[in-house]
């Protein structure tokens, strides 16, 4: 899905450091996003989300490398453009909407600011926050407004912006269906015309995994990982990668054979084949990670069931093995007692430690 | 906490703060009203047309609307220009902003005269006077330095609490420049606090005292309260009397028709609550010099408007006789061994005395009425002491002295019922705003982990509210060492307070002692307030920050 490959990259970070004082928020970073495409930026808080994104916005100048926006450089150490004179939209975080505006008046902003007049802004406000479904609380002020209804006029002011990229601060809630609908359909839309992309920062694995096209991992104000979400989640490039996608355990074996998607490994007397995406280097003892769903209940493995945890769809269990201690995803209610004697599958592992296949560490 | 016992308690506080309120305030001007009716009894038009009268009255509303214009703008553009990351020492400007109200408002005006007048500083070292500083125009523009603070104060918590940083960079991300994001979206949300600072400027020059009394009455310029000081303190006839009488109630009128217009139009505004709250972080900018001409243009205004005064102030006080150069081998101590009497001393013992009963009853009566408020019974109780915020402290001085002055006339129990009535609402906004923002969370569960009402308020309220408590004690001890519009009406052989003192030396017109005596009071006053108020800061950094720091520099301004 990237598609950065079919002309210029509506974004392009090259390199870029943002110090506050002596620390690097963001610490030589290179990103790209492409025409119609929405890349995420996951991290905890602190790992230098919200400064990227300002960076790009043009809230905060580079102390290294540069920005540019739709083939245009918009920010070197040199000279950074302001934030006015740059192709974005912000969603902000709790969405920054003006206390002493009605929603309509709020939307109305970025068009009045373009030269439009008065009247044909407020009609072309008026119409988009009918597409957000919000079209009867035009004259409503932000306290008159829930948080859901918040969400929709901000989105519908960046959205009045006709910017080619917009960027998501870590928008509190989540973009309910509808409005991501919206904010799709815009991006597939101006696809066809100049192409637009979005950022979206969050530090909800869940929520960047199920929006974008392709998702970077930050740590302290470096780019981890970056990658599709089925590679992120599949092949993350150390544990804290992991982690940080989805829950995961971490088991210890001696892998005795290799292939290019299997290998061999020995848990406790047996030898067992299971799948994996990359060539496993053969160890006395491997560090491999197994996501809950790569393992199940039933087949030749003893175990004991530890714990069990009832989530609805599924029910999650924690078997003690030979190898460690494994988390299983099974649908429906648990069958099982805790502190049963249970039997398991392994399916597929990821070596840790092992640098990831293909494009997953970076398209630069 | 509405356990039976403490409902006995309740009703008993309830009763004794009505009372004094009730003694206080409502008698007092009930009194003053009356007075004026019968004693004028067919002859209040005769009043009216005294000669001077009328002249007083325009001269105080123009320079009240005079101060208010230039002194409230100054101050918002202060606050928008310390929030420029660019601008070399922020830190400390936002704190040299508030300083200047810890020099009192009749050394203040002393000080410029020493530093610009005739034979003044300017004059002597650089032979450039400026005459004018003695009238109209040097009592607007000391009170205009006196009162940017108080603007700068109003308009940096409204940035902080109201412009979030992320609105206005929704209004760039929308493609407004610097410039309309200003306007269309920073002013707006600071209008409130403009309106509200306008209001207090209009209403505080209204019934400012010492400034027009040190630097306009010398050149013949009144205005309402210093026309009520002469009549009182030099007119024997009884006709002055009533003068002084309808004056005061002239005077609560006018503040009344400004106040209460204004308070109907911004009190909603002021209410309007936010959508979120995140602190108040400065705006990033880069390149340019416009941070080092920000920082410029705050040195000169701090240099020209109060370090130099206050400096030909240290000057005079060491210069043996007007004219002699103020060079460092002309220094002498005389003029302090002069003023150092055991007369002084007397005053300073009785201002320091004076302070701290009045401060510590204050913040006392100020937490009875914060806590008996926030019942429905009690809530009148804040209205009516948030009230007195309007009553001119020439008014309240009048109001006592003709109902208790036939008792205790003359002595210093009726300035210490002055300080209690005048300065109430000084203590209890800050701490009834501290009480709101205390989380209502944090005491019901000491009650569950088995606290008393009185133990969980010891335990648990005590330490948050700890900075606005003393916050509250410290503006009052600065505002009571300060004062000089009540005492210097009310006070009586043995009862004139070190500030009454300074106050009447400048009208002897003796030079080298006023200005030692100047320096005295402002050392007097800073040197014991820096430590509580760094105390305060440490307070509320280690609680977490209660909230902006809102009325501690505004109240100071007396």
């Amino acid at each position: 899905m990237s598609a950065d490959a079919n002309g210029v990259p509506v974004l392009e970070i090259r390199d870029l450091t943002v110090r506050y004082g002596d620390v690097e928020a963001v610490d030589a970073v290179g990103l790209n996003v492409g025409a119609g495409e929405v890349v995420a930026l996951l991290g905890p808080s602190g790992s230098g989300k919200s400064t990227l994104l300002h960076a790009v916005a043009g809230f905060r100048p580079p102390s290294r490398g540069e920005i540019w926006l739709q083939g245009r450089r918009v920010a070197s150490p040199e000279k950074s453009e302001p934030p006015e004179r740059r192709d974005v939209a912000v969603v902000f975080q709790s969405y920054a909407l003006w206390p002493h505006l009605s929603a309509l008046d709020t939307v109305a902003y970025p068009i009045r600011r373009r030269g439009g007049r008065r009247r044909a802004a407020r009609e072309q406000a008026a119409e988009l926050l009918g597409r957000l479904g919000i079209g009867d609380l035009a004259d409503r002020r932000p306290v008159e407004l829930s948080g859901g209804e918040q969400q929709r006029v901000g989105l519908a002011r960046a959205l009045a912006r006709g910017a080619s990229l917009y960027l998501f601060d870590e928008p509190t809630a989540h973009l309910d269906t509808h409005v991501r609908g919206v904010f799709l359909d815009e991006l597939v839309s101006r696809r066809e015309a100049t192409g637009a992309g979005g950022l979206y920062a969050t530090h909800d694995a869940e929520e960047a995994l199920g929006l974008a096209d392709r998702v970077a991992l930050l740590n302290s104000g470096r780019l981890v990982q970056l990658g599709t979400p089925e590679q992120v989640y599949a092949e993350p490039v150390d544990l804290w990668a992991a982690l940080l996608t989805g829950p995961a355990s971490l088991v210890r074996a001696p892998v005795s054979a290799s292939a290019d998607d299997l290998c061999t490994l020995a848990v406790g007397g047996r030898s067992v084949v299971v799948g994996t995406t990359v060539a496993v280097p053969v160890a006395e003892r491997a560090e491999l990670l197994v996501r809950p769903g790569w393992a199940r209940l039933g087949g030749d493995l003893p175990g004991r069931l530890r714990s069990t945890r009832f989530r609805g769809e599924h029910t999650d269990l924690l078997v003690e093995t030979e190898v460690g201690e494994v988390l299983i995803r099974q649908p429906g209610p648990p069958r099982h007692a805790a502190g049963q004697r249970v039997s398991w599958t392994l399916s597929r592992v990821w070596p840790l430690a092992v640098s990831a296949s293909g494009d997953s560490s970076g398209t630069r | 906490m509405a356990a039976r016992s403490t409902s006995l308690g309740f009703r008993a506080g309830l009763i004794v703060v009505s009372a004094a309120v009730a003694l206080l305030v409502v008698v007092p001007v009930s009194r003053l009203g009356y007075v004026v009716w019968t004693e004028s009894a067919g002859g209040l038009g005769q009043v009216w047309s005294r000669p001077g009268l009328a002249r007083a009255v325009v001269n105080t509303v123009v320079l009240a609307a005079g101060v208010t214009v230039v002194a409230v703008p100054l101050g918002a553009l202060a606050a928008l220009a310390l929030r420029r990351s660019d601008v070399p020492g922020r830190a400390w400007w936002r704190v040299a902003m508030v300083l200047p109200v810890l020099v009192p408002q009749f050394v203040l005006g002393y000080s410029w005269t020493q530093a610009y007048a005739r034979a003044g500083f300017t004059d002597t070292v650089l032979g450039v006077p400026w005459p004018a500083v003695q009238g109209p125009w040097g009592v607007w523009a000391v009170l205009v330095v006196n009162t940017v603070p108080l603007a700068y104060v109003f308009a940096a918590v409204g940035l902080a609490v109201r412009a979030e940083p992320d609105l206005e960079r929704a209004a760039r991300a929308s493609g407004a420049t610097g410039l309309t994001a200003l306007r269309s979206v920073t002013l707006p949300l600071l209008r409130p606090s403009i309106a509200a600072a306008s209001v207090l400027s209009f209403v505080l020059t209204l019934e400012s005292f010492a400034i027009p009394q040190v630097m306009g009455t010398p050149s013949g310029f009144t205005t309402v309260t210093t026309l009520i000081y002469r009549d009182l303190s030099l007119g024997s006839d009884p006709a002055s009397f009533v003068e002084a009488l309808a004056l005061a109630l002239l005077l609560v009128l006018l503040t009344i028709i400004v106040v209460i217009p204004a308070d109907l139009v911004l009190g909603p505004r002021l209410r309007v609550s936010r959508v979120a709250v995140t602190e108040g972080a400065p705006v990033e900018q880069r390149g340019g010099r416009a941070g080092g001409w920000i920082a410029a243009a705050l040195s000169s205004y701090l240099f020209l408007g109060v370090v130099l005064p206050v400096l030909a102030l240290v000057a005079a006080a060491l210069t043996p006789a007007v004219g002699v150069s103020p060079r460092p081998d002309h220094w002498t101590l005389d003029n302090f061994r002069l003023v150092l009497t055991a007369r002084t001393f007397d005053a300073l013992g009785r201002s320091a005395g004076l302070a701290l009963v009045a401060a510590t009853a204050l913040t006392v009566l100020g937490v009875a009425v914060a806590v008996l408020e926030r019942r429905r019974s009690g809530r009148i109780l804040g209205t009516l002491v948030t009230l007195t915020l309007v009553l001119p402290g020439s008014t309240l001085a009048v109001a006592l002295l003709i109902t208790y002055g036939r008792w205790i006339g003359g002595t210093l129990t009726l300035i210490l019922l002055a300080y209690l009535a005048k300065l109430w609402a000084f203590a209890h906004r800050p701490i009834s705003g501290a009480l709101d923002r205390l989380p209502l969370g944090e005491l019901q569960s000491a009650r569950a982990s088995g606290a008393g009402p009185l133990t969980a308020a010891r335990t648990v309220a005590l330490r948050p509210l700890a900075p606005a408590l003393l916050g509250a004690w410290l503006i009052c001890v600065v505002t009571a060492l300060h004062e000089v519009t009540m005492s210097s009406l009310l006070y009586g052989p043995g009862s004139d307070t070190f500030a009454v003192i300074v106050l009447n030396s400048q009208e002897l017109g003796r030079i080298g002692p006023t200005a030692a005596l100047s320096v005295l009071l402002t050392l007097f006053l800073v040197v014991p307030a820096l430590p509580v108020w760094l105390l305060i800061r440490r307070l509320r950094t280690s609680t977490g920050a209660t909230g902006p720091a809102a009325p501690r520099g505004v109240a100071d301004v007396r």
